[in-house]
Protein backbone atom coordinates (compact mmCIF):
# COMPACT_ATOMS: atom_id res chain seq x y z
CA UNK A 1 0.00 0.00 0.00
CA UNK A 2 1.62 3.41 -0.95
CA UNK A 3 0.43 6.02 1.11
CA UNK A 4 2.23 9.74 -0.06
CA UNK A 5 1.34 13.54 0.56
CA UNK A 6 1.02 16.18 -2.13
CA UNK A 7 1.09 19.94 -1.12
CA UNK A 8 -1.42 21.60 -3.28
CA UNK A 9 -3.56 24.95 -2.76
CA UNK A 10 -7.44 25.33 -2.32
CA UNK A 11 -9.45 25.74 -5.19
CA UNK A 12 -12.51 26.89 -3.66
CA UNK A 13 -11.87 30.58 -3.22
CA UNK A 14 -8.90 33.56 -3.68
CA UNK A 15 -7.55 33.11 -0.67
CA UNK A 16 -5.90 30.36 -1.48
CA UNK A 17 -5.08 28.47 1.61
CA UNK A 18 -2.03 25.42 1.51
CA UNK A 19 -3.49 21.89 1.35
CA UNK A 20 -2.18 18.17 1.74
CA UNK A 21 -3.52 15.75 -0.20
CA UNK A 22 -3.48 12.14 1.71
CA UNK A 23 -3.07 10.17 -1.20
CA UNK A 24 -4.07 6.26 -0.33
CA UNK A 25 -3.12 4.08 -3.46
CA UNK A 26 -3.38 6.58 -6.02
CA UNK A 27 -6.62 8.32 -4.39
CA UNK A 28 -7.22 11.38 -2.45
CA UNK A 29 -8.38 10.43 0.74
CA UNK A 30 -8.09 12.73 3.08
CA UNK A 31 -7.58 16.65 2.99
CA UNK A 32 -5.39 18.27 5.81
CA UNK A 33 -4.33 22.34 6.24
CA UNK A 34 -0.13 22.22 5.10
CA UNK A 35 1.29 23.76 8.24
CA UNK A 36 4.17 25.58 6.91
CA UNK A 37 1.76 27.47 4.41
CA UNK A 38 1.93 31.46 4.91
CA UNK A 39 -1.42 32.40 3.93
CA UNK A 40 -3.71 29.79 5.92
CA UNK A 41 -0.95 28.63 8.54
CA UNK A 42 -2.05 25.27 9.12
CA UNK A 43 -6.19 26.14 8.99
CA UNK A 44 -8.80 25.83 6.85
CA UNK A 45 -11.95 26.50 6.24
CA UNK A 46 -14.88 23.99 5.61
CA UNK A 47 -14.83 24.21 1.83
CA UNK A 48 -11.01 22.94 2.24
CA UNK A 49 -11.14 20.47 4.66
CA UNK A 50 -13.74 18.96 2.49
CA UNK A 51 -11.55 19.29 -0.73
CA UNK A 52 -11.12 15.56 -1.59
CA UNK A 53 -14.94 15.43 -1.88
CA UNK A 54 -15.24 17.06 -5.28
CA UNK A 55 -12.22 15.43 -6.81
CA UNK A 56 -13.89 12.00 -5.74
CA UNK A 57 -17.36 12.57 -6.72
CA UNK A 58 -19.05 10.45 -9.48
CA UNK A 59 -21.33 13.99 -10.81
CA UNK A 60 -17.95 15.03 -11.67
CA UNK A 61 -17.49 16.58 -15.39
CA UNK A 62 -14.53 14.53 -17.10
CA UNK A 63 -15.36 15.84 -20.73
CA UNK A 64 -17.92 18.24 -22.87
CA UNK A 65 -20.83 17.78 -22.54
CA UNK A 66 -23.55 19.25 -25.04
CA UNK A 67 -27.50 19.41 -24.65
CA UNK A 68 -29.47 18.06 -27.37
CA UNK A 69 -32.87 18.02 -26.89
CA UNK A 70 -33.03 18.64 -23.35
CA UNK A 71 -30.19 15.72 -22.66
CA UNK A 72 -26.84 16.15 -22.39
CA UNK A 73 -24.84 13.90 -24.74
CA UNK A 74 -21.50 13.16 -24.82
CA UNK A 75 -19.75 15.26 -27.26
CA UNK A 76 -15.62 16.49 -28.12
CA UNK A 77 -13.75 19.49 -27.37
CA UNK A 78 -14.53 20.83 -31.46
CA UNK A 79 -17.70 20.45 -31.03
CA UNK A 80 -18.45 21.52 -27.47
CA UNK A 81 -16.80 24.72 -28.34
CA UNK A 82 -18.35 24.93 -31.69
CA UNK A 83 -21.58 25.01 -30.37
CA UNK A 84 -21.35 27.30 -27.17
CA UNK A 85 -19.56 29.72 -30.61
CA UNK A 86 -22.19 29.85 -32.74
CA UNK A 87 -24.96 29.90 -29.66
CA UNK A 88 -23.12 32.50 -28.22
CA UNK A 89 -22.92 34.59 -31.83
CA UNK A 90 -26.70 33.87 -32.38
CA UNK A 91 -27.54 35.59 -28.91
CA UNK A 92 -25.09 38.59 -29.56
CA UNK A 93 -26.88 39.35 -33.01
CA UNK A 94 -30.14 38.83 -31.78
CA UNK A 95 -30.29 40.61 -28.26
CA UNK A 96 -27.27 42.61 -28.35
CA UNK A 97 -23.58 41.48 -26.37
CA UNK A 98 -25.20 43.41 -23.08
CA UNK A 99 -27.52 40.11 -23.06
CA UNK A 100 -24.28 37.67 -22.07
CA UNK A 101 -22.85 38.01 -18.85
CA UNK A 102 -19.77 36.65 -17.41
CA UNK A 103 -18.88 35.20 -14.09
CA UNK A 104 -15.16 33.84 -13.72
CA UNK A 105 -14.13 31.33 -10.68
CA UNK A 106 -10.95 31.78 -8.06
CA UNK A 107 -10.40 27.97 -8.84
CA UNK A 108 -8.65 29.07 -12.56
CA UNK A 109 -5.76 31.29 -12.66
CA UNK A 110 -5.23 34.84 -12.74
CA UNK A 111 -3.76 34.18 -16.13
CA UNK A 112 -7.44 32.77 -16.96
CA UNK A 113 -9.23 35.20 -15.50
CA UNK A 114 -7.50 38.03 -17.39
CA UNK A 115 -8.02 35.76 -20.76
CA UNK A 116 -12.00 35.45 -19.44
CA UNK A 117 -12.45 39.77 -19.26
CA UNK A 118 -10.50 40.34 -22.05
CA UNK A 119 -13.07 38.09 -23.84
CA UNK A 120 -16.07 39.49 -22.46
CA UNK A 121 -15.09 42.69 -23.28
CA UNK A 122 -13.44 42.72 -26.65
CA UNK A 123 -14.89 39.36 -28.18
CA UNK A 124 -18.23 39.53 -26.67
CA UNK A 125 -18.66 43.32 -26.58
CA UNK A 126 -19.94 43.91 -22.94
CA UNK A 127 -18.38 44.68 -19.57
CA UNK A 128 -21.15 41.96 -17.74
CA UNK A 129 -17.85 40.41 -16.24
CA UNK A 130 -17.43 39.87 -12.57
CA UNK A 131 -15.63 37.12 -10.57
CA UNK A 132 -16.52 35.05 -7.00
CA UNK A 133 -14.07 36.88 -5.33
CA UNK A 134 -15.84 40.02 -5.17
CA UNK A 135 -18.84 38.47 -3.07
CA UNK B 1 21.07 9.28 11.81
CA UNK B 2 19.76 6.14 14.18
CA UNK B 3 16.56 6.83 12.98
CA UNK B 4 16.81 6.29 9.33
CA UNK B 5 18.98 3.24 10.11
CA UNK B 6 16.10 1.94 12.29
CA UNK B 7 13.56 2.72 10.40
CA UNK B 8 15.26 0.80 7.30
CA UNK B 9 15.42 -1.92 9.74
CA UNK B 10 11.63 -2.45 10.04
CA UNK B 11 11.29 -2.14 6.42
CA UNK B 12 13.73 -4.18 5.20
CA UNK B 13 13.54 -6.90 7.79
CA UNK B 14 9.76 -6.89 6.80
CA UNK B 15 8.39 -6.04 9.77
CA UNK B 16 5.91 -2.67 8.79
CA UNK B 17 4.76 -2.76 5.34
CA UNK B 18 5.06 1.29 5.38
CA UNK B 19 6.75 3.91 7.71
CA UNK B 20 5.04 6.76 8.50
CA UNK B 21 7.39 9.81 9.24
CA UNK B 22 7.59 13.31 7.38
CA UNK B 23 10.18 14.47 4.57
CA UNK B 24 10.54 17.80 3.11
CA UNK B 25 8.69 18.58 -0.43
CA UNK B 26 8.61 21.56 -1.84
CA UNK B 27 10.15 23.51 1.14
CA UNK B 28 7.42 21.46 3.20
CA UNK B 29 7.82 19.79 6.29
CA UNK B 30 4.99 17.03 5.30
CA UNK B 31 4.31 13.37 6.24
CA UNK B 32 4.89 10.50 4.29
CA UNK B 33 4.35 7.06 3.96
CA UNK B 34 8.10 5.42 3.45
CA UNK B 35 7.81 1.83 1.87
CA UNK B 36 10.57 -0.85 0.51
CA UNK B 37 10.47 -0.31 -2.90
CA UNK B 38 11.74 2.91 -2.52
CA UNK B 39 13.76 2.33 1.20
CA UNK B 40 16.42 4.90 -0.10
CA UNK B 41 13.50 7.68 0.22
CA UNK B 42 14.15 7.09 4.11
CA UNK B 43 17.61 9.40 4.03
CA UNK B 44 15.08 12.26 3.93
CA UNK B 45 13.62 11.40 6.82
CA UNK B 46 12.88 14.23 9.02
CA UNK B 47 11.23 14.59 12.61
CA UNK B 48 9.71 17.47 11.60
CA UNK B 49 8.46 20.47 14.08
CA UNK B 50 5.08 20.62 12.13
CA UNK B 51 3.01 17.88 13.94
CA UNK B 52 0.19 16.08 11.78
CA UNK B 53 -2.08 13.29 12.83
CA UNK B 54 0.28 10.56 11.52
CA UNK B 55 -2.05 7.83 13.81
CA UNK B 56 -5.03 9.52 12.23
CA UNK B 57 -2.85 8.59 9.01
CA UNK B 58 -2.50 5.17 10.61
CA UNK B 59 -6.27 4.45 10.97
CA UNK B 60 -6.96 5.55 7.41
CA UNK B 61 -4.57 3.06 6.33
CA UNK B 62 -6.12 0.33 9.10
CA UNK B 63 -9.23 0.31 7.59
CA UNK B 64 -7.88 0.06 4.12
CA UNK B 65 -5.98 -3.22 4.87
CA UNK B 66 -6.83 -4.59 8.64
CA UNK B 67 -3.55 -6.67 8.44
CA UNK B 68 -1.63 -3.72 7.12
CA UNK B 69 1.82 -3.32 9.53
CA UNK B 70 2.37 0.08 9.78
CA UNK B 71 5.68 1.79 11.41
CA UNK B 72 5.23 4.99 12.91
CA UNK B 73 7.50 7.62 13.74
CA UNK B 74 6.47 8.60 17.55
CA UNK B 75 6.48 11.72 19.44
CA UNK B 76 5.11 11.64 23.25
CA UNK B 77 1.53 13.27 22.22
CA UNK B 78 1.68 10.08 19.15
CA UNK B 79 2.28 7.23 21.95
CA UNK B 80 -0.59 8.48 23.89
CA UNK B 81 -2.70 8.88 20.88
CA UNK B 82 -1.64 5.56 19.68
CA UNK B 83 -2.53 3.96 23.70
CA UNK B 84 -5.97 5.49 23.27
CA UNK B 85 -6.85 4.38 19.65
CA UNK B 86 -5.73 0.98 20.75
CA UNK B 87 -8.58 1.31 23.82
CA UNK B 88 -10.86 1.77 21.31
CA UNK B 89 -10.26 -1.12 18.86
CA UNK B 90 -9.31 1.30 16.11
CA UNK B 91 -5.83 0.01 15.57
CA UNK B 92 -4.10 -3.43 16.54
CA UNK B 93 -1.32 -3.00 18.53
CA UNK B 94 0.38 -6.27 17.16
CA UNK B 95 0.09 -4.20 14.11
CA UNK B 96 2.08 -1.14 14.73
CA UNK B 97 5.85 -0.47 15.51
CA UNK B 98 6.61 2.54 16.92
CA UNK B 99 9.90 4.57 17.03
CA UNK B 100 9.95 7.25 19.17
CA UNK B 101 11.81 10.38 18.52
CA UNK B 102 13.25 13.10 21.69
CA UNK B 103 10.04 15.04 21.80
CA UNK B 104 8.80 16.66 25.18
CA UNK B 105 11.85 18.19 27.42
CA UNK B 106 11.98 16.37 30.50
CA UNK B 107 14.58 16.30 33.48
CA UNK B 108 16.05 13.55 31.62
CA UNK B 109 15.87 15.13 28.02
CA UNK B 110 15.97 19.07 28.08
CA UNK B 111 15.77 19.56 23.80
CA UNK B 112 12.95 18.30 22.27
CA UNK B 113 11.89 18.82 18.69
CA UNK B 114 8.04 19.70 19.00
CA UNK B 115 6.67 22.84 17.67
CA UNK B 116 4.65 22.94 20.74
CA UNK B 117 7.33 23.77 23.20
CA UNK B 118 6.98 27.84 22.72
CA UNK B 119 3.94 28.80 24.32
CA UNK B 120 1.19 30.29 22.25
CA UNK B 121 0.83 33.99 22.64
CA UNK B 122 -2.19 35.38 24.00
CA UNK B 123 -3.30 38.93 22.76
CA UNK B 124 -4.38 41.61 25.61
CA UNK B 125 -7.97 41.80 23.94
CA UNK B 126 -7.95 38.17 24.19
CA UNK B 127 -6.60 38.39 28.07
CA UNK B 128 -9.63 40.68 29.34
CA UNK B 129 -12.46 39.32 27.54
CA UNK B 130 -11.61 35.89 26.32
CA UNK B 131 -9.88 32.91 27.87
CA UNK B 132 -5.78 32.70 27.89
CA UNK B 133 -3.95 29.80 26.09
CA UNK B 134 -1.78 29.33 28.64
CA UNK B 135 -3.88 29.62 31.42
CA UNK B 136 -4.33 26.55 33.75
CA UNK B 137 -8.46 25.33 34.24
CA UNK B 138 -8.01 25.75 38.17
CA UNK B 139 -6.47 28.80 37.86
CA UNK B 140 -9.31 30.36 35.50
CA UNK B 141 -11.88 28.86 37.77
CA UNK B 142 -10.16 30.12 41.12
CA UNK B 143 -9.66 33.86 39.24
CA UNK B 144 -13.57 34.37 37.49
CA UNK B 145 -16.62 34.49 39.07
CA UNK B 146 -19.40 32.28 37.13
CA UNK B 147 -20.76 35.31 34.77
CA UNK B 148 -17.42 36.03 33.78
CA UNK B 149 -16.24 32.53 33.00
CA UNK B 150 -19.48 32.19 31.08
CA UNK B 151 -19.13 35.60 29.26
CA UNK B 152 -15.35 34.58 28.63
CA UNK B 153 -16.76 31.72 27.28
CA UNK B 154 -18.76 32.44 24.80
CA UNK B 155 -16.85 35.38 23.72
CA UNK B 156 -14.13 32.80 22.34
CA UNK B 157 -17.22 30.03 21.17
CA UNK B 158 -18.77 32.90 19.02
CA UNK B 159 -15.86 33.07 16.85
CA UNK B 160 -16.38 29.79 15.70
CA UNK B 161 -16.66 29.35 11.73
CA UNK B 162 -17.79 25.75 12.31
CA UNK B 163 -14.86 24.40 9.72
CA UNK B 164 -15.47 21.09 12.12
CA UNK B 165 -11.36 21.49 11.84
CA UNK B 166 -10.93 20.77 15.31
CA UNK B 167 -12.75 17.22 15.08
CA UNK B 168 -10.99 16.57 11.80
CA UNK B 169 -7.82 16.75 12.85
CA UNK B 170 -8.23 15.27 15.87
CA UNK B 171 -6.65 11.61 16.00
CA UNK B 172 -8.99 10.16 18.44
CA UNK B 173 -12.31 11.57 16.55
CA UNK B 174 -12.78 8.51 14.88
CA UNK B 175 -16.31 8.31 14.67
CA UNK B 176 -18.35 6.61 11.70
CA UNK B 177 -21.05 9.35 12.56
CA UNK B 178 -20.16 12.27 14.27
CA UNK B 179 -23.23 14.49 16.67
CA UNK B 180 -21.69 17.57 15.13
CA UNK B 181 -23.52 16.50 12.45
CA UNK B 182 -26.31 14.95 14.07
CA UNK B 183 -29.58 17.48 12.80
CA UNK B 184 -31.27 17.50 15.85
CA UNK B 185 -28.22 18.31 17.79
CA UNK B 186 -26.53 20.77 15.57
CA UNK B 187 -28.48 22.55 12.77
CA UNK B 188 -26.97 21.80 9.70
CA UNK B 189 -26.00 24.73 7.34
CA UNK B 190 -26.52 27.72 10.27
CA UNK B 191 -23.96 30.27 10.85
CA UNK B 192 -22.74 31.04 13.23
CA UNK B 193 -22.48 27.99 14.80
CA UNK B 194 -24.92 27.34 17.68
CA UNK B 195 -23.14 28.07 20.73
CA UNK B 196 -22.13 26.98 23.54
CA UNK B 197 -23.75 23.59 22.59
CA UNK B 198 -21.64 22.99 19.20
CA UNK B 199 -18.47 23.03 21.52
CA UNK B 200 -20.14 21.38 24.69
CA UNK B 201 -20.98 18.25 22.51
CA UNK B 202 -17.51 18.10 21.62
CA UNK B 203 -15.93 19.02 24.95
CA UNK B 204 -18.50 15.63 26.55
CA UNK B 205 -16.81 13.55 24.09
CA UNK B 206 -13.25 14.54 24.53
CA UNK B 207 -13.79 13.95 28.19
CA UNK B 208 -11.74 10.37 28.66
CA UNK B 209 -10.68 10.39 25.19
CA UNK B 210 -8.74 13.85 24.50
CA UNK B 211 -5.23 12.84 25.02
CA UNK B 212 -3.44 16.34 25.09
CA UNK B 213 -2.16 16.81 21.86
CA UNK B 214 -3.26 20.63 20.74
CA UNK B 215 -3.41 20.08 17.50
CA UNK B 216 -7.40 20.95 17.26
CA UNK B 217 -6.48 24.56 19.02
CA UNK B 218 -3.68 24.52 16.18
CA UNK B 219 -6.12 24.16 13.56
CA UNK B 220 -8.95 26.65 14.69
CA UNK B 221 -9.15 29.13 12.16
CA UNK B 222 -11.10 31.17 15.21
CA UNK B 223 -8.41 30.92 17.68
CA UNK B 224 -10.42 29.37 20.58
CA UNK B 225 -8.42 27.96 23.25
CA UNK B 226 -9.99 24.34 22.78
CA UNK B 227 -6.63 22.30 24.19
CA UNK B 228 -7.37 24.42 27.67
CA UNK B 229 -11.14 23.09 27.71
CA UNK B 230 -9.97 19.86 26.88
CA UNK B 231 -7.61 20.04 29.84
CA UNK B 232 -10.30 21.20 32.49
CA UNK B 233 -12.53 18.30 31.04
CA UNK B 234 -9.93 15.65 31.49
CA UNK B 235 -8.50 17.19 34.91
CA UNK B 236 -12.86 16.78 35.74
CA UNK B 237 -12.00 13.46 34.72
CA UNK B 238 -8.77 12.25 36.17
CA UNK B 239 -10.31 14.41 40.00
CA UNK B 240 -13.19 12.12 39.66
CA UNK B 241 -11.98 8.79 38.00
CA UNK B 242 -8.81 8.68 38.41
CA UNK B 243 -8.36 8.11 34.43
CA UNK B 244 -5.93 10.06 32.61
CA UNK B 245 -6.66 9.16 28.75
CA UNK B 246 -3.64 7.34 26.88
CA UNK B 247 -1.51 7.39 29.10
CA UNK B 248 -1.52 3.13 29.43
CA UNK B 249 -4.33 0.74 27.47
CA UNK B 250 -7.17 0.73 29.69
CA UNK B 251 -11.17 1.86 28.89
CA UNK B 252 -12.49 4.83 29.43
CA UNK B 253 -15.01 4.89 32.91
CA UNK B 254 -17.54 6.51 30.47
CA UNK B 255 -17.41 3.53 28.48
CA UNK B 256 -17.90 0.40 31.43
CA UNK B 257 -20.94 -0.02 32.62
CA UNK B 258 -21.03 -0.73 36.41
CA UNK B 259 -18.76 0.90 38.94
CA UNK B 260 -14.92 1.98 38.53
CA UNK B 261 -15.64 4.54 42.00
CA UNK B 262 -18.34 5.24 43.90
CA UNK B 263 -19.78 7.96 43.74
CA UNK B 264 -22.77 9.05 44.71
CA UNK B 265 -25.32 11.75 42.95
CA UNK B 266 -23.78 15.61 44.46
CA UNK B 267 -26.63 17.31 46.65
CA UNK B 268 -28.56 19.96 45.76
CA UNK B 269 -27.37 23.36 47.12
CA UNK B 270 -29.74 26.43 47.27
CA UNK C 1 -23.41 5.17 34.06
CA UNK C 2 -25.87 8.16 34.79
CA UNK C 3 -24.02 9.23 37.83
CA UNK C 4 -20.81 9.12 35.90
CA UNK C 5 -22.23 11.53 33.21
CA UNK C 6 -24.08 13.55 35.61
CA UNK C 7 -20.72 14.63 37.73
CA UNK C 8 -18.92 15.01 34.71
CA UNK C 9 -21.49 17.21 33.22
CA UNK C 10 -22.26 19.25 36.53
CA UNK C 11 -18.39 19.92 36.63
CA UNK C 12 -18.40 21.33 32.61
CA UNK C 13 -20.91 23.20 33.50
CA UNK C 14 -19.63 24.82 36.13
CA UNK C 15 -16.32 25.74 34.13
CA UNK C 16 -18.68 27.40 31.72
CA UNK C 17 -20.24 29.96 34.56
CA UNK C 18 -23.96 27.57 34.23
CA UNK C 19 -23.31 25.61 37.38
CA UNK C 20 -26.31 24.00 39.71
CA UNK C 21 -29.02 24.16 37.12
CA UNK C 22 -28.57 20.30 36.90
CA UNK C 23 -29.48 17.79 39.78
CA UNK C 24 -29.45 13.92 39.82
CA UNK C 25 -31.43 12.71 42.74
CA UNK C 26 -32.59 8.90 43.07
CA UNK C 27 -36.18 8.11 44.07
CA UNK C 28 -37.95 4.52 43.57
CA UNK C 29 -41.70 4.73 42.52
CA UNK C 30 -42.82 4.46 46.54
CA UNK C 31 -41.08 7.41 47.81
CA UNK C 32 -43.81 9.96 45.77
CA UNK C 33 -43.03 12.72 49.03
CA UNK C 34 -39.60 12.54 48.19
CA UNK C 35 -40.41 12.52 44.36
CA UNK C 36 -42.66 16.16 45.37
CA UNK C 37 -40.00 18.08 47.85
CA UNK C 38 -37.33 17.57 45.38
CA UNK C 39 -38.82 18.74 42.69
CA UNK C 40 -40.23 21.44 44.72
CA UNK C 41 -37.24 22.25 46.09
CA UNK C 42 -34.80 22.56 42.51
CA UNK C 43 -37.96 25.02 41.08
CA UNK C 44 -37.43 26.99 43.87
CA UNK C 45 -33.86 26.60 43.37
CA UNK C 46 -33.51 27.81 39.32
CA UNK C 47 -36.46 30.29 39.87
CA UNK C 48 -34.17 31.69 42.58
CA UNK C 49 -31.17 31.71 39.99
CA UNK C 50 -33.25 33.54 37.24
CA UNK C 51 -34.05 32.20 33.31
CA UNK C 52 -30.80 30.91 32.09
CA UNK C 53 -28.32 33.25 30.14
CA UNK C 54 -27.97 31.51 26.98
CA UNK C 55 -30.86 32.43 26.47
CA UNK C 56 -30.64 36.01 26.40
CA UNK C 57 -27.43 35.73 24.17
CA UNK C 58 -29.04 33.95 21.74
CA UNK C 59 -31.79 36.15 21.70
CA UNK C 60 -29.18 39.25 21.16
CA UNK C 61 -27.60 36.90 18.65
CA UNK C 62 -31.04 36.09 16.26
CA UNK C 63 -31.82 39.88 17.08
CA UNK C 64 -28.93 40.88 15.14
S1 LIG D 1 -9.78 26.63 2.68
FE1 LIG D 1 -11.53 28.03 2.60
S2 LIG D 1 -10.67 30.08 2.88
FE2 LIG D 1 -8.98 28.70 2.30
S3 LIG D 1 -8.85 28.84 0.05
FE3 LIG D 1 -10.16 27.11 0.52
S4 LIG D 1 -12.23 27.95 0.47
FE4 LIG D 1 -10.85 29.70 0.65
S1 LIG E 1 -5.86 18.13 22.06
FE1 LIG E 1 -7.46 18.38 20.50
S2 LIG E 1 -6.75 17.26 18.70
FE2 LIG E 1 -5.55 16.55 20.46
S3 LIG E 1 -6.66 14.76 21.22
FE3 LIG E 1 -7.39 16.52 22.37
S4 LIG E 1 -9.19 17.18 21.26
FE4 LIG E 1 -8.07 15.87 19.88
S1 LIG F 1 -16.85 15.03 18.00
FE1 LIG F 1 -17.63 13.29 19.15
S2 LIG F 1 -18.96 12.17 17.71
FE2 LIG F 1 -17.66 13.57 16.51
S3 LIG F 1 -15.91 12.28 15.89
FE3 LIG F 1 -15.34 13.38 17.78
S4 LIG F 1 -15.85 11.97 19.43
FE4 LIG F 1 -16.91 11.26 17.61
S1 LIG G 1 -11.74 24.43 14.68
FE1 LIG G 1 -12.45 26.24 15.78
S2 LIG G 1 -13.69 27.37 14.29
FE2 LIG G 1 -13.44 25.30 13.48
S3 LIG G 1 -15.25 24.19 14.21
FE3 LIG G 1 -13.63 23.84 15.70
S4 LIG G 1 -13.95 25.43 17.26
FE4 LIG G 1 -15.08 26.06 15.43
Amino acid sequence: MDCEFVPSVCSYCGTGCGVLFEVIDGRINRTLPLKSHPVNQGKLCIKGWNLHEYINSYMRLKGPLVRENGRLEKATWDEAVNQAARRFTRIKEEHGPDSIGVLVSAKITNEENYLAQKFTRAVIGTNNVDHCARL
Amino acid sequence: MDMVKAAKELLLQDKVDIFLGYRKLDGHQIPHGFTKAHVDDLDQLEISLNRYPLEKIACDLAQKDPALKIGILARDCSQRALNLLYTWDQLNPENIETLTVNCCPSPLSTHGDCSYLTPKPTGDYKKAHGVDYNDSPKDFLANHDSGERLSRWMYEFQKCIKCYGCRNVCPVCFCKECSLEHPNLVEPGVLPAEVPIFHLIRATHMAGRCIDCGLCEDACPAHIPLRMLYREVNDAVSDIFGYVPGDHIEKSPFSIIGKTVELTPAPMDV
Amino acid sequence: MTVKRIAFVQELLKFMGLEGRLHLEWISSAEAQKYVDVVTKFTEKIRNMGPNPLRAINEMKKAG
